[in-house]
């Protein structure tokens, strides 16, 4: 298998490097060598879910001629994962040749815990935590990529950690990209309510593994919780840096 | 009914208002997805039964045209008379002519959804024909002059202290009570004297069975068995998807259809008739009418995209588990259908100009398609419905989206000008930020800012890093 190239989301790129920057480090630590494609933009899936087909077309042939020759590519997200690996032959199904590569290359795309867990067999991120930590199941990662056992697995081998359940953990937080700002009279309500199962958990973290969910909740704690923290499962396994990165 | 889908907004943040809707709300998802997971249990093989009765769905409404003629035919064999109405107007007329051509000043119905789709008891008031809703919850919101709250508990909204008064007031109820079983019994008691009396009874259907055109109605009540035996004339009002090949195929939807509804194995009574009463029967209607309404189904029948959507069987399991649906309730979906299923079925059956909020306000989070038992996948439909409002409104005007997302397209294909835009962007952006996170921003995003803040967009993006840095620090392991 060739190495491991890295599908970074805008949202990473733009609003959370450090997101990203802890993806590198964790891989590195399980002894794996990364490669990022520079050339990478966004995956189209805004655009897609906003109607917009003919834009999402473009950003897919974008990422498909980017990484198109890549073995294995994960990402930490789930949301983009699926895109690619569910969307992408759908919404190029005119383009024959187009659809046989998305086809193809929709084999080799990973989330990054069903990467690490399913792939790899590596339940152990080599990270140490002292503290209770639950998660929220973030929807596509959950309905789309049937991905839950696994970032769980990783978040109980931690060292350290006790797994804590939290009520609801499967119901959306109300992100929803568009229909955060669109309607946000709902989603303040629905995030409100994810925030309330955490602080109800007990627990000291709350562990996501979307960016979108995690920019919906960790902004929510910003404002009206800020002594309680959210961390993307990567950030979490990777443990905290030693350089500040922003 | 009164179409208001183009007020979603306004009806959901007035609804929200509503504290006892929201406290029962609340409590509802997660109640009925144990109870449905529970009773879904009890099938050997849960996701297989799921997987049947999908597909049951997905030949019938593939056959539908032929397995409605054959309905038809079985069911004139057994004595029924069949009409079929185009749209509204003409079922509600056909109805009207019936309890004319008798005489008929008042009629009880059990509940229909169709019906409600079709303004039915609107057009026979205007009639000077009285319709009784004879479903409790029905009765109440009736009674209450508002439209079915939610597809199972069509007034579990309404304070049992306000049933009191109502009842009071308009079922001749004697003294107050709260007690929920003293009301039930003066409903009843109402409710029964308006059966003794009724000659024209109106039901809806909840499968017709082709290959013996039989019709087959679900409920709890025993309201739908009491109009479809007692009075002398029965009219049964079905859109055309309700019809399924045979009687296995609809004891399977059957048993799918009560788990996903109110998570019970049977509902408390099921009622098979073929026919009007024989001549050996000691009960059910001398005549039988059954009126199907297509109003707007062949055409979705015709859209390859939409024809998914007739395989609905209203079990209520997407609006019961829907997030969204949770914190507004019913109303705001603006018609006879609501939740992912109203999501679905509006926009196809009124157009999609009246109904854009309907199809957008959904964060695709995926539950209601995966616990549809017709296999519908309600989040690909709303992607549908937005992808053919942008080529609609292409044309008329160049809204800041359209743009906005053009030189989004351009930049997602070219990495240099994708990198530029951003470095053009994020000083704007950045203005907004203070000590690391952005608290408020006018534009397009600024409902965000509501009750979240955001980080301020990085100045070293992740590429940025991995040029400088990162990428030389690694071939260490
Ligand atoms: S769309 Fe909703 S109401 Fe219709 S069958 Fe599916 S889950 Fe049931």
């Amino acid at each position: 298998m060739g190495p491991v190239s890295l599908f970074i989301p805008c949202t990473v790129d733009f609003m959370m490097p450090r997101v990203g920057v802890a993806t590198v480090r964790l891989l590195r630590r399980l002894g794996i060598e990364p490669r990022y494609h520079e050339q990478q933009t966004c995956c189209g899936q805004p655009a897609m879910n906003a109607g917009y087909l003919d834009r999402a077309r473009k950003a897919a042939k974008h990422f498909i001629d980017v990484f198109g020759d890549d073995d294995v590519i994960v990402s930490p997200s789930g949301s983009c994962t699926a895109m690619v690996k569910y969307h992408y032959p759908e919404l190029l199904g005119g383009e024959p040749s187009w659809r046989r590569r998305a086809e193809d290359l929709s084999e080799r795309v990973f989330e990054l815990s069903q990467y690490l867990v399913d792939v790899l067999g590596i339940e152990d991120g080599g990270g140490v935590f002292d503290g209770t930590v639950t998660y929220h199941e973030s929807c596509q990662i959950l309905r789309r990529l049937g991905v839950s056992r696994q970032p769980k697995a990783l978040i109980e081998q931690t060292r350290g950690t006790t797994f804590v359940p939290m009520e609801q953990a499967d119901t959306c937080c109300g992100f929803g990209g568009e229909f955060s700002y669109r309607y946000a009279f709902i989603s303040e309500e629905m995030v409100r309510d994810k925030i309330g199962h955490y602080l109800d958990s007990g627990a000291d973290l709350l562990v996501v593994s979307e960016p979108g969910c995690l920019l919906n909740i960790a902004g929510y704690l910003s404002r009206n919780n800020p002594e309680k923290r959210a961390l993307h499962l990567v950030e979490f396994l990777a443990g905290p840096e030693t350089d500040e990165n922003t | 009914m009164k179409i208001d889908t183009g007020n979603f907004v306004r009806n959901a943040k007035l609804e929200m208002q509503n504290q006892y809707a929201r406290t029962f709300l609340s409590l509802l998802p997660p109640y009925i997805a144990a109870r449905r997971v529970k009773v879904m249990g009890s099938f050997p093989d849960p996701a297989a039964a799921q997987e049947l009765s999908r597909a049951i769905r997905a030949e019938a409404v593939a056959r539908m045209p032929d397995l409605l003629e054959e309905f038809e035919k079985n069911a004139i064999a057994a004595g029924a008379r069949v009409l079929w109405a185009r749209n509204a107007a003409e079922a509600n007329e056909m109805i009207l002519s019936i309890a004319r051509e008798r005489n008929v000043t008042m009629v009880t119905k059990g509940k229909s959804m169709i019906s409600e789709e079709t303004g039915l008891n609107d057009a026979l008031a205007r009639e000077g024909i009285e319709p009784f809703e004879t479903d409790l919850g029905e009765f109440i919101a009736q009674q209450l002059g508002r439209p079915p709250f939610h597809i199972v508990g069509p007034a579990i909204n309404v304070p049992v202290e306000e049933v009191c008064d109502l009842f009071m007031k308009k079922a001749g109820m004697q003294e107050e009570t709260t007690d929920p079983v003293e009301l039930g019994y003066a409903a009843r008691l109402f409710l029964r004297d308006k059966f003794r009396r009724a000659r024209l009874g109106i039901t809806g259907v909840n499968m017709a069975v082709a290959d013996t055109g039989a019709i087959i109605n679900v409920e709890n009540e025993g309201n739908i068995r009491f109009n479809k035996s007692s009075p002398r004339t029965q009219v049964s009002v079905m859109s055309p998807e309700k019809v399924v090949p045979t009687t296995t195929d609809a004891l399977h939807l059957l048993r799918v259809l009560c788990r996903n509804c109110t998570g019970q194995s049977i509902s408390a009574y099921v009622s098979i008739d073929r026919g009007p009463r024989e001549p050996a029967e000691i009960d059910g209607p001398e005549e039988l009418f059954i009126i199907i309404v297509d109003n707007g189904r062949s055409r979705l029948y015709h859209d390859p995209k939409l024809r998914e959507a007739l395989r609905c069987i209203r079990c209520g399991a997407c609006l019961n588990l829907c997030p969204v649906y949770a914190k507004i309730g019913g109303y705001p979906y603006g018609w006879a259908y609501s939740g992912p299923m109203g999501q679905v079925l509006n926009p196809a059956l009124l157009g999609l100009e009246e109904t854009g909020d309907l199809f957008k306000a959904c964060t695709l989070c995926g539950t209601c398609r995966e616990v549809c038992p017709a296999g519908i996948d309600h989040p690909a439909i709303f992607l549908h419905y937005r992808a053919l409002e942008v080529k609609r409104k292409r044309r008329s005007s160049g809204r800041w989206e359209a743009i906005l997302f053009g030189v989004w397209g351009t930049a997602a294909a070219h990495s240099a000008v994708w990198r530029f835009l951003y470095r053009l962007a994020r000083p704007v952006l950045a203005v907004f930020g203070k000590k690391g996170k952005i608290e408020a921003m006018p534009g397009p995003f600024a409902g965000w800012f509501g009750a979240r803040d955001l980080p301020v967009p990085a100045r070293r993006t992740f590429r940025d890093q991995w040029r400088e840095s990162l990428s030389k620090q690694g071939g260490a392991s």
